[in-house]
């Protein structure tokens, strides 16, 4: 099988800050329109990870592909076009109508002095009714809480129309409503996603993969039931867990204390 | 939303087009307020002459009418366009760049670099074999110096971002202003000092023609290229990070920026001082209406500024009789009220509140 355009590929990446090394050596392998969960404690690396992944750090040593492609062969404008992220802080200290936010996602796409023409528009139009916010697409954007915020922005990465999607704790300010409704429209879209997720419960439930860190380094990885076991997340986060499933044969995990 | 769109535009089209009518009608009306009595009729029967070659003005052709309102009051008001124009661009332009509302085009320092030219040029005689209007020159040559050390210093270890330019633009501001005091200090001259605080108080008099066939199309083509480039500047407000996802590398084209807005604030100070505030004001006025897409915000604030500094020095040649008001004085006076109404009117993010 030859490499996909929507495969993303991270190899031995290692990155310092100072004398922290806070990657180290770390690959991760994201194919077939999959969903991908990071999972790990605070501090593991996931951020940083996600960060080589999306450009905006440069590791020190090892390189991120995207549909078999150097990253740093590529220009921004051509990462762009191939991967969106939704990154943990989005706070502005301005203000742009929810609408022009979204449109910002149509730029990889533009010329230097191309126009937002009516198909970006539409494009933009589209993107907000998935995720709901269609009827703010007038507000701005500094007003709305901070999970409306989150949708916008992920508004903003379906604009952009990639194969591969970014998302850095996605569900973080969201209620449990728009944190289950955020994932399915990210596992629906048929789009490679890398996402790092915080609770245990939503990452067994939405990843295809997940790979598990740990102090800059994957612990484990593959199929949700495989990876989070007992003794596995007692290694990991030094808690005591039960794993039962439901009626359904959902993986549901309890925390004893 | 397609319709809202359509709405939008075109209440931005007739802004555009309204600001225009009312630019090229300031430029004409500001030509007829001035010390020398000459009345409206004789006015543009010059305009009238000059433009068109009508026989029936002939007689308005030369003489002192035709001197006071076509060599000293037409070119003044272009001359209050063009900076007011430059200043409030490049003022929306750093607001951008270092993602702050506090920012104004002198932000990297550029006013106390000029000043400390003129200071030199005034005080030493330093530049003076660059003619007639050295001092001017120096200031500009001062200005561009100072701008490209702020940039440069803010590139030194590591990419330059918004914080290290504003700390960088302050440490040379204040080393620039106290070379400037010193250089006055020692020389202790009291004509030269007062010269020097003329200077830095602006003037848009005794302009000439030939100034205004520089620097009117700088700043023209200035504003034009920023006008273009719409999509880095609101860029630049989600900051680098976000801008690298959305496909742009701000890296490159912040330094093109800024050294683009130092040559026209450079040539707006070699031509009428460090006029404050317009730039400050300006483009959050205008952004408060317009909200913060510099598609917008950037060719209605040039109007703007165009306008406010063309009726700015009007005010100045009329407050005071017999004698005229250094307009930094009169922007500042008039413009901290209003920036203090719009500020407390509004619940006031860093653009317009809807």
């Amino acid at each position: 099988m030859g490499t996909q355009i929507n495969d993303i590929e991270a190899k031995e990446i290692r990155v310092s800050y100072g004398i922290h090394e806070i990657l180290k050596g770390v690959t991760l392998e994201a194919e077939q329109k999959k969903f991908i969960g990071i999972i790990g404690p605070n501090g593991s690396g996931k951020t940083t990870l996600l960060k080589c992944i999306y450009r905006t750090l440069d590791p020190a040593q090892g390189a991120v592909y995207i549909g078999g492609e150097p990253l740093t062969s590529m220009k921004p404008r051509e990462s762009a076009k191939r991967l969106a992220v939704v990154a943990q802080h989005n706070y502005y200290n301005f203000e742009f109508s929810v609408q022009e936010v979204v449109l910002m996602g149509r730029s990889p796409h533009k010329k230097a002095l191309e126009r937002d023409n009516a198909q970006d528009y539409e494009i933009a139009r589209r993107a907000l009714q998935t995720v709901g916010m269609e009827a703010f697409s007038g507000r701005s954007f500094s007003t709305l809480s901070g999970g409306e915020q989150q949708r916008v922005i992920l508004a903003r990465a379906l604009a952009q129309q990639t194969p591969c999607l970014v998302l850095d704790e996605p569900t973080n300010h969201l209620d449990v409503t728009h944190q289950l409704q955020l994932l399915k429209i990210v596992k629906n879209l048929g789009v490679t996603v890398v996402s790092a997720i915080h609770d245990l419960n939503i990452a067994a439930s939405f990843c295809d993969i997940l790979y598990v860190m740990k102090d800059g380094r994957i612990e484990g990885h593959g199929a949700p039931a495989e990876v989070l076991t007992t003794d596995f997340i007692r290694t990991i986060y030094n808690v005591e867990t039960e794993i039962t499933r439901d009626s359904r044969g959902k993986m549901h995990i309890l925390f004893l204390s | 939303m397609k319709k809202r769109k359509i709405i939008q535009t075109s209440v931005f089209l007739t802004a555009l087009a309204v600001l225009l009518g009312l630019l090229v009608f300031s430029v004409l009306a500001s030509v007829a307020f001035g010390n020398a009595d000459i009345s409206i009729r004789e006015v543009y029967s010059v305009f009238l002459y000059e433009i068109f070659h009508i026989k029936r003005f002939e007689e308005f052709a030369s003489g002192p009418v035709h001197d006071v309102v076509w060599l000293i009051r037409f070119p003044r008001a272009m001359l209050g366009l063009s900076v007011g124009m430059g200043l409030s661009v490049c003022g929306a332009v750093m607001q951008a760049i270092v993602k702050n509302p506090l920012a104004d085009p002198y932000i990297l320092g550029i006013s106390s670099g000029a000043s400390l030219g003129a200071t030199m040029a005034i005080v030493l005689g330093v530049g003076s074999v660059f003619g007639g209007h050295f001092v001017g020159v120096t200031a500009f040559i001062g200005a561009m110096t100072t701008s490209f050390a702020v940039v440069f210093i803010a590139n030194m270890g590591g990419r330059a971002n918004a914080a290290k330019l504003i700390l960088a633009g302050m440490a040379i501001s204040s080393v620039c202003s106290a070379m400037s005091n010193f250089v006055l200090y020692l020389a202790h001259n009291k004509g030269a000092t007062e010269e020097v605080v003329q200077w830095t108080m602006g003037s848009l008099a005794n302009t000439k023609w030939s100034e205004i066939q520089v620097v009117l199309p700088i700043m023209l083509a200035g504003t034009v290229i920023f006008w273009s480039q719409f999509r880095s500047l609101n860029m630049m407000l989600l900051g680098d990070e976000t801008a690298i996802t959305l496909g742009t590398d701000l890296h490159r084209v912040r330094t093109v920026y800024l050294i683009l807005s130092s040559v026209m604030v450079g040539f707006a100070v070699y031509c009428a001082g460090t006029i404050g505030f317009v730039g400050l004001i300006v483009p959050h006025a205008v952004r408060m209406i317009s909200g913060t897409d510099h598609k917008k915000l950037i060719p209605l604030s040039a109007l703007v500024g165009a306008i406010f500094l063309i009726w700015a020095d009007v005010a100045c040649r009329v407050i005071l009789e017999n004698s005229e008001m250094p307009i930094g004085i009169f922007v500042s006076v008039i413009g901290a009220p209003c920036f203090i109404y719009l500020m407390v009117r509004r619940s006031y993010g860093f653009g317009g509140a809807r």
